[in-house]
């Protein structure tokens, strides 16, 4: 019964942890390579999550779509990068924050206005729905299993295309070094741009993957965004690695403090503390795993720039 | 040096120094008398909103506008404020005063706490760590079940001694009068040899260090003091709203915030307020605009609200604030016309 709780909740930590990673992974490089503070990168999950709802709902295709919205969620960041945010990369921080929250109120209204404000429901076609057995007498969900296959399939698309291309060699120049980068030839501009788009396509994937499984609704991608916040700062900026080793480790560290930490105060404070203190601590870990980071490590565990 | 009539004298120059500030905290000290002449209680209601609101983004804007450094969790110590009335009314502490007290000790330490955290770093980091921080405080609110966890706690209005607050018009100069406080305190602050090694170190920071001074202390220094302004405002809140709940922390108020000064002008004093008149009319009178044009639509103002944030950031350099001093400078010099394209 334990074991089977522990894998159980250790299969869906790692499924918050790739969800965590594809949001983070675009927006470590925003924040990393364009000095950009990009709080509307949550926006995207929602434009992604209500492509695929509708598309799929449209055709009567889940599959169609989650596939026809991705160009759609790659489109909205290259559209967003080439009308807003070229212009704002010159600015200081406080007027991004400014602007990209401008964006949030902006993008949330506007799905209110064509969706409206109730939460959508995406059904699952029934190849997915079911469960399979990771261990004999440990039933998981197939499609929260196809979640963590597709995550760590984006994650190692990630990993070859920045490890192995040319045009991840000019990411890793951009991040450690953007004007050095500029001045050997490198087209910075359009760099950006691709980044971005690819940013808010992988964040656009998490929210078409999440969607089945919470509810699809306008501010959906708030809560990601403050959490891939922490997994980038525990990561380091600009360190596409370290926000996929950050992401799984905030995962598993929220999910599992959450089931087991009242549990385990149990073992060492009087029952009505701990369920007091538990939910409370358990609810704070991620941070305060940040805030140790931040003591021993004020950069991150993997800093970009050398 | 600190002879009374000195400290009077300081008092004085300083408030000269700001004729718009004092003349917007005159007007509300009128405001009152015109919504009771005119029946219109409600809009005492929106002034007492503008001051707190103004009052905390005071607060902020000492680190903020003066510091350069870039808060995004002030939210949660107007929540440190506001839960510490909700608390000690659950445990029987009804005076008022006495929450101020706490709200100032509490906001202080956890000012000092994430003070000291988040300012080891710089930049995009200091930005994301204070949200973090304040994040977490919120999460803390939402999980503690004997404190009305999501659902929050209602609250009496405190019994602040010789003023009864259940009149409106009691809590609406009490708020009146911890404004003028807050501003005249920010004024001499600002005016004062702190606040100017302040601005120094905002403008270059190793430049103060090789002068043989700790820049650090200042910045902790004033982020402890707008920790404290943010949570006397979110005290008041509690006994506003009568009511205190997580949402008073939510990330989007330290955003709400910035807005607010940033829209009125970073770093002067009178500002915050300018800003936030601004922003709560702009609250009242965008959904009565957008329903007057299309009435299914007016809840969604914030789908106009939105892009004029964007537009304020790509257009208005120095916020309202900025306009004025601008159009006063060109009518004293006679060029506001030539000025025109």
């Amino acid at each position: 019964m334990t074991i089977t709780l522990i894998l159980e909740q250790t299969f869906n930590g790692l499924q918050a942890g790739v969800t965590l990673f594809l949001v983070a992974a675009g927006l470590t490089l925003i924040l990393g390579i364009m000095d950009f503070v990009f709080l509307a990168h949550g926006a995207q999950v929602m434009i992604g999550a209500y492509a695929a709802a509708a598309i799929a709902e449209a055709s009567g295709n889940f599959y169609i779509g989650l596939i026809l919205a991705i160009p759609v969620t790659f489109a909205s960041g290259y559209l967003l990068e080439y009308l807003l945010i070229r212009h704002l990369y010159r600015r200081d921080h406080m007027e991004q924050v400014l602007a990209t929250f401008g964006l949030i109120l902006f993008f949330n209204e506007l799905i209110r206005v064509g969706f409206g404000p109730a939460a959508l429901y995406s059904d699952l076609p029934p190849s997915l729905s079911g469960f399979v057995e990771i261990l004999p007498g440990t039933p998981y969900p197939v499609y929260r299993l196809g979640v963590i296959v597709a995550g760590l399939a984006c994650a190692l698309a990630i990993h070859l295309l920045v490890v192995h291309t040319r045009i991840g060699a000019m990411v890793r120049a951009g991040a450690n070094n953007p004007e050095m980068t500029a001045a050997l030839g490198i087209n910075i501009k359009i760099l950006f741009r691709f980044i971005f788009a690819v940013g808010a396509c992988l964040a656009g994937i998490a929210g078409m993957l999440l969607g089945p499984l919470t509810s699809v609704q306008p501010g959906m991608g708030e809560p990601l965004l403050i959490l891939s916040l922490v997994v980038i700062i525990i990561g380091g900026i600009g360190s596409v690695r370290g926000a996929f080793i950050a992401a799984i480790i905030v995962g598993l560290v929220d999910t599992l403090g959450r089931v087991f930490l009242p549990g385990l105060l149990r073992l060492v404070v009087d029952q009505s503390t701990a369920d007091g203190a538990g939910p409370a601590l358990a609810s704070m870990l991620v941070y305060i795993l940040m805030a140790a980071v931040l003591i021993f490590r004020p950069t991150g565990l993997f800093p970009a720039k050398g | 040096m600190n002879r009374p009539s000195t400290v009077l004298a300081l008092i004085i120059s300083a408030m000269r120094a700001n004729r718009l500030l004092w003349g917007l905290i005159a007007g509300f000290a009128l405001f009152p008398i015109l919504t009771y002449t005119a029946d219109l209680p409600f809009w005492n209601d929106i002034a007492m909103r503008i001051m707190l609101l103004g009052m905390a983004a005071m607060g902020l804007n000492l680190v903020l506008g003066y510091g350069g450094m870039v808060s995004f969790g002030h939210a949660a110590f107007i929540g440190i404020g506001a839960y510490c009335v909700g608390i000690s009314q659950f445990y029987g502490l009804t005076n008022g005063w006495a929450h101020l007290a706490i709200s100032i000790l509490a906001c202080g330490v956890a000012g000092l706490i994430i003070g000291y955290l988040a300012l080891r770093t710089t930049g995009i980091y200091f930005i994301m760590i204070t949200l973090a921080f304040a994040q977490m405080l919120f999460f803390l609110f939402v999980s503690l079940e004997s404190f009305g966890g999501d659902d929050g706690m209602s609250i009496d209005r405190a019994d602040f001694l010789l003023v009864d607050l259940y009149d409106p018009h009691r809590l609406y100069f009490l708020i009146w009068l911890c404004l003028s406080f807050v501003a005249l305190a920010l004024m001499l602050i600002v005016r004062s040899r702190f606040g100017v090694t302040l601005a120094a170190i905002k403008s270059n920071e190793s430049r103060i260090e090789a002068m043989g001074l700790f820049p650090l202390r200042y910045k902790m220094t004033a982020y402890v003091i707008s920790a404290v302004i943010c949570g006397i405002a979110g005290t008041l809140f509690a006994s506003w709203q009568e009511y205190v709940s997580p949402d008073i922390m939510h990330w989007t108020r330290s955003g709400e915030l910035m807005i607010i000064i940033i829209l009125g002008g970073l770093g002067t004093i009178a500002g915050p307020l300018v800003g936030a008149i601004v922003f709560l009319l702009l609250e009242e009178i965008l959904p009565i605009m957008l329903g007057s044009i299309a009435p299914a639509y007016a809840e969604n103002w914030m789908i106009i609200f939105g892009p004029l944030l964007i537009m304020v950031v790509l257009f208005g350099r120095g916020g309202l604030t900025g306009l004025l001093a601008r159009w006063e400078k060109a009518g004293r010099t006679g060029t506001r016309h030539e000025n025109r394209p």
